[in-house]
């Protein structure tokens, strides 16, 4: 009889949690079986591929809680349980598996926690010598007024062990901090709140797999919208596009060191944010992330497949990998080979030349731009601006030769599509106003029309750049609600300012395009991803439209 | 193939799951399969899946470069959700199909429409003489009094064009009609509102039917929502097979189902969703949806029949007579299910990310995910379904509506929300009574009854912390034996209260370790056992016979 592994599924599909799990615990399973193993999995969710009645060898169809699978495990005796792939879900249960003398595969329960606990992370990254942007894990109100006003506002505040961001928030003062603390605290009770340095700089995050020596980066993420939107609420370009290759050098050797110390075995994903061209790490977690399968398909790297052969005690030298960063080189797909090879031409730029310093990077042969998809319209009072908080349900890929007509596949398929001929309606905060100016100038030069209210149109017309001006509500009618509801808006750019009088009538307005289907972009990166894009706005066939290996062989 | 996109409210995980198995039932058959899929996080995005893959923004122009770079033969609409269905339907309206010369495959575009145009199909439900709710669309004043004499009441008001929906409401007399419609008509943007008969308080049961090219129709399972008319079935708890159908009432709708399928002509899956009046035999013919939906997922997942399997191969002429079921590998697809346990799916709402939404549960679906349970019983399956969903309340227990005044707490179980499960129980534990909760609810009493039940446990357990007399271990094993997890015995025990009488707590912690009986693990087999059945696809009860041992010893 094959030994048998039991797999833990992801539940439910939430925000923050969704169907990118599924498709990590499938794979594993996959590989678990291709490694001559009896792959069952323990999940309660109806709609997916992992409880497909042949996907494993098993399905327990249970919920995934800690008395429900050791029942499994009672009754099946695993030689060890996969907690790595199903998301907060089965990664909840390490410690618990691990007390109850249950073999955890892969990265070991210490390591988690280790990544996962405040305070052990932060002497794990100066034990390493990386740098973090600076802050503290607090259990009371005090505490973290005191941390704060240390580090100094703004900050970032959000509960512990908890997926998708919920209940974090940039606080900008002190009666903010009173204001919201709570709502973290409340969060994921009894366990810390952590408070951080809030850095507004360009984000980038990567996942890695690691046999705990060697720690293969398949590639760097770069996210359009900067620090201050939740990742998974983000555009995320593969490679990245603006990063200097000093940065990408840094983040490759903070991988690769990161994953050795903890012993990882198996994936992680580490973000980053980046200011005067340092990486400082923002978050560690030694698990799947929900890049892996968008990633793992413009790589060609069978990153679950690897992981998963990592974990079942597997070297990545023996399976023709090293430590470094993965590069495609273009050229002919490679001929199909056994599950853990990769499917694209490319080629590893080891650890130890970016350890001396920036690597020269090849020109990207494919660029994929990954879009959040939102649900706004089915939710009312819900607030469509973006945050800290994740409030996705979906993503969508734009994948093309050029980094424009990936960035405009992904704008459209997430439906950010000018709806007819009307205006394209501006109204940003003053600190956007610059970029917005050159933002509307690019629309303009397309055969676009303006319109803007007080301040904004002031800018534009400063800029010389003619633009309808609009009232806003409390000037009085008509004003940009009535333009909204008459039909007579193409595309909503709003940025939110901090001013509460304003912000109330921008949410208003910012319903008002969701409930009539006006396309609302809230985050000035994202207007100015547009404005990128609007060569191929107006000429789509400068896409191109391949089969996915297809691209790989440019 | 077309995909179904991203995730979205009402579109998530499940035609992931039906669009994988679609192609691997569609490359059985022989056939060579294009995808089309914006989604890189679902396994049908794979390399593997479909032989050619394209991932690619789903808009007309981008599938219609697809189909003049690949030549398919033919398109397969109904696998891909609304999304797939209304690509294909456009494509053909264009006149892309005929100019390529592609095949639709499956249900015909005529059937489609027929229903999911209104007017086309209470026309054939008039024709089969299957009874549709009246409704009356009202576009001014005058029509509105006109009608107010002949209206049933209570209707239900629906301003079409509003934002938000605001505006509608149910009426009792006329001269609610008169008003909330007056002013319906003036909220809506095209001054035009739909007034219907109300059958808020009907149960709602739907019906999973397939049907072939030769007219072969079988019904896969029955489902019935608990929460009664009123709230989108994405967003009801719902149990299979049905529980409170007699058995006329559920051979009564099996036929309308049957009937209304065969009409229809559809080939391949349909949904069928029906109102029963609680206190006749009155019914209504809701909606039917013509394709695989979130409720065939949930169906194949509750029965073992692979609805998307099978609906693929009947699209390209399969009967069901001829089609293998993989299940038991003995049978065939024209062989109805039948279901030796019970089946509970509660969804997963946002409402903790999205604290300021809006809970009211209503038309539109608000639902990210779902979880499903099975046990032998409704009950056990219940306690599995609530500790599955991964929310604060692991069990009957809910803060909130414990906190509520007996106003609040009226409102809470009238109005369905995400809480008002929690909300009946508590109705219950008030003492309150089946009757009355049902009258303020109208929940069936059966549901009502079993919610009673394991109140009582719940009940005598907290009861058994201040001393009574009652033997700890018999209680405990009984509250295992009705399906409360050892944490929430211990919880209600008082085991980690520290107020309580160590020797008590003491010998509670005991009871529960000695009297904690592992399941045994039963298998769904899609014949309640009629059949030799060897897929390992199984759930937990608290039995004596092992189906998963006998299947591994064998």
């Amino acid at each position: 009889m094959k030994p048998t592994v039991l797999v833990l599924g992801s539940g439910p599909i939430r925000i923050g949690q969704g169907i990118e799990f599924d498709y990590s615990c499938v794979h594993c399973i996959w590989a678990l079986q291709e490694l001559g193993y009896r792959a069952i999995i323990v999940n309660n969710n109806p709609e997916t591929v992992s409880t497909d009645f042949d996907t494993g060898d098993g399905l327990y169809f249970e919920p995934v809680t800690l008395d429900d699978v050791m029942d499994v495990i009672a009754h099946e005796n695993p030689i060890g349980v996969v907690v790595q792939f199903g998301g907060q879900t089965a990664i909840n249960l390490a410690q618990g598996l691990h007390d109850r003398d249950v073999k955890i595969l892969g990265t070991s329960e210490s390591a988690i926690a280790a990544a996962e606990d405040r305070d052990l992370f932060e002497r794990f990254m100066t034990k390493l010598g990386l740098p973090k942007p600076e802050g503290r894990a607090v259990r009371s109100l005090a505490q973290a007024e005191g941390v704060a006003g240390e580090i100094g506002y703004p900050v970032l505040v959000r509960p512990s062990f908890v997926l998708g961001g919920r209940a974090m928030e940039i606080v900008y003062d002190l009666d903010h901090l009173r204001a919201f603390y709570a709502e973290a605290e409340d969060a994921n009770p009894g366990q810390p709140v952590l408070i951080d340095k809030y850095m507004l700089g360009k984000e980038a995050e990567v996942d890695v797999i690691s046999d705990g020596v060697d720690t293969l980066v398949p590639g760097i993420m770069e996210h359009i919208e900067r620090a201050g939107v939740h990742s998974g609420d983000s555009m995320a370009a593969y490679p990245a596009v603006t990063l200097s290759e000093a940065v990408q050098a840094q983040m490759v050797v903070a991988a690769c060191r990161i994953a050795r110390e903890l012993g990882v075995k198996g994936l992680m994903n580490i973000q980053f944010v980046v200011e005067d061209d340092v990486a400082y790490v923002l978050e560690v977690n030694p698990r799947a992330s929900r890049t892996v399968p968008y990633l793992s398909k413009v790589t060609g790297v069978p990153m679950v497949d690897l992981a998963t052969r990592c974990m079942m005690g597997e070297k990545l030298r023996d399976l023709g990998y090293e430590s470094g960063l993965w590069v495609l080189t273009g050229g002919p797909n490679p001929p199909a080979g056994p599950s853990h090879t990769p499917r694209a031409a490319g080629r590893i730029l080891p650890e130890q030349a970016f350890v001396a310093g920036p690597v020269a990077l090849p020109k990207p042969v494919v660029y994929a731009v990954k879009a959040p998809v939102f649900s706004f319209q089915k939710l009312r009072k819900v607030e469509p601006r973006l945050g800290p908080e994740m409030k996705s349900t979906g993503e969508i890929l734009g994948i093309d030769n050029t980094y424009v007509a990936a960035l405009y596949k992904a704008l459209v398929a997430s439906h950010i599509q000018f709806r007819g001929e009307g205006y394209v309606l501006m109204t940003v905060r003053d600190d956007d106003k610059p970029t917005g100016v050159a933002i509307a100038r690019e629309l303009v030069r397309n055969g676009k029309r303006l319109a803007a209210t007080g301040g904004t149109h002031r800018a534009l017309a400063d800029a010389r750049i003619t633009a309808h001006r609009v009232n806003k509500i409390r000037e009085g009618n008509p004003n940009l609600l009535d333009l909204i509801l008459q039909g007579e808006v193409s595309l909503m750019i709003n940025t939110p300012g901090t001013d509460r009088v304003a912000e109330l009538e921008a949410a208003h307005i910012r319903r008002a395009c969701i409930e009539t289907g006006v396309p609302c972009v809230t985050s000035i990166d994202t207007a100015e991803a547009i404005a990128q894009a609007m060569e191929l706005y107006a000429d789509p066939s400068r896409a191109q439209v391949l089969r996915l290996q297809e691209y790989f062989t440019a | 193939m077309i995909g179904s996109g991203p995730i979205v409210i009402g579109q998530a995980a499940e035609f992931d799951y039906a669009g994988t198995q679609a192609c691997k039932s569609l490359k059985e058959e022989g056939h060579e399969v294009v995808l089309i899929n914006s989604n890189p996080a679902t396994i049908m995005t794979d390399w593997n899946v479909a032989d050619a893959l394209y991932i690619e923004p789903l808009t007309p122009e981008f599938c219609e470069r697809v189909i003049a770079r690949e030549r398919p033969d033919a398109v397969l609409p109904t696998l891909g959700g609304q999304t797939g269905l209304n690509l294909a339907t456009e494509l053909a309206d264009r006149g892309v199909l005929e100019t390529y010369g592609v095949r639709l495959l499956g249900t015909p575009l005529s059937a489609i429409r027929k229903a999911e145009d209104r007017e086309e199909f209470r026309d054939l439900m008039r024709q089969i003489k299957e009874p549709v709710p009246e409704s009356w669309i009202i576009e001014s004043e005058a029509q509105l009094e006109a009608v107010l004499e002949v209206v049933p009441y209570p209707c239900i008001i629906r301003p079409a064009y509003t934002l938000g929906g605001t505006g509608g409401g149910i009426a009792n007399t006329r001269e609610e009609l008169w008003e909330t419609g007056r002013k319906g008509l003036k909220l809506s943007m095209r001054s035009q509102l739909m007034v219907e008969r109300s059958l808020l308080g009907w149960k709602e049961v739907e019906y999973e039917v397939m049907r072939d090219s030769a007219g072969n129709c079988i019904t896969v399972c029955n489902m019935e929502n608990l929460d009664p008319m009123g709230v989108h079935t994405g967003d009801s708890i719902v149990v299979a097979p049905s529980q409170t159908l007699s058995d006329i009432e559920y051979h009564m709708l099996r036929t309308a189902s049957l009937k209304i399928i065969q009409a229809l002509g559809i080939e391949g899956g349909c949904n069928v969703q029906l109102a029963v009046n609680p206190d006749s035999f009155d019914y209504y013919v809701i909606e039917v949806n013509p394709r695989v939906s979130r409720s065939s997922a949930l169906a194949s997942k509750a029965t073992g029949y692979p609805i998307a399997r099978v609906a693929a191969k009947i699209a390209v002429g399969r009967t069901l007579d001829q089609i293998d079921n993989q299940v038991t590998g003995t049978t065939k697809a024209c062989f109805e299910p039948a279901l030796d346990y019970c089946v509970v799916k509660i969804p997963r709402w946002p409402f903790d990310k999205f604290a300021t939404g809006d809970r009211n549960l209503f038309t539109q679906m608000k639902a990210t995910g779902e979880v499903m349970a099975i046990d032998r019983t409704f009950e056990s399956a219940l306690m599995k379904a609530i500790r599955g969903l991964e929310v604060r309340s692991k069990d009957l227990r809910h803060p909130k509506t414990q906190a509520f005044t007996d106003e609040e707490l009226r409102h809470a179980i009238g109005k369905p929300t995400d809480e008002r499960l929690w909300a009946l129980v508590e109705g219950l534990r008030r003492g309150w009574g089946v009757d009355e909760v049902n009258r303020l609810s109208r929940v069936d009493r059966w549901f009502l009854r079993k919610l009673a039940k394991l109140l009582a446990v719940e009940e005598r357990l907290l009861a058994a912390r201040t001393g009574s007399s009652e033997a700890v271990d018999a209680l405990v094993s009984e509250a295992f034996l009705i399906g409360f997890p050892s944490v929430s015995i211990g919880a209600l025990l008082g085991i980690d209260d520290d107020r309580l009488d160590p020797g008590f707590r003491a010998a509670a912690k005991g009871a529960i370790e000695a009297q904690k009986v592992l399941p045994v693990f039963k298998m769904v087999d899609t014949c309640a056992g009629e059949f030799e059945s060897a897929t390992p696809y199984y759930y937990g009860t608290f039995e004596d016979e092992d189906d998963a041992f006998a299947v591994a010893s064998s």
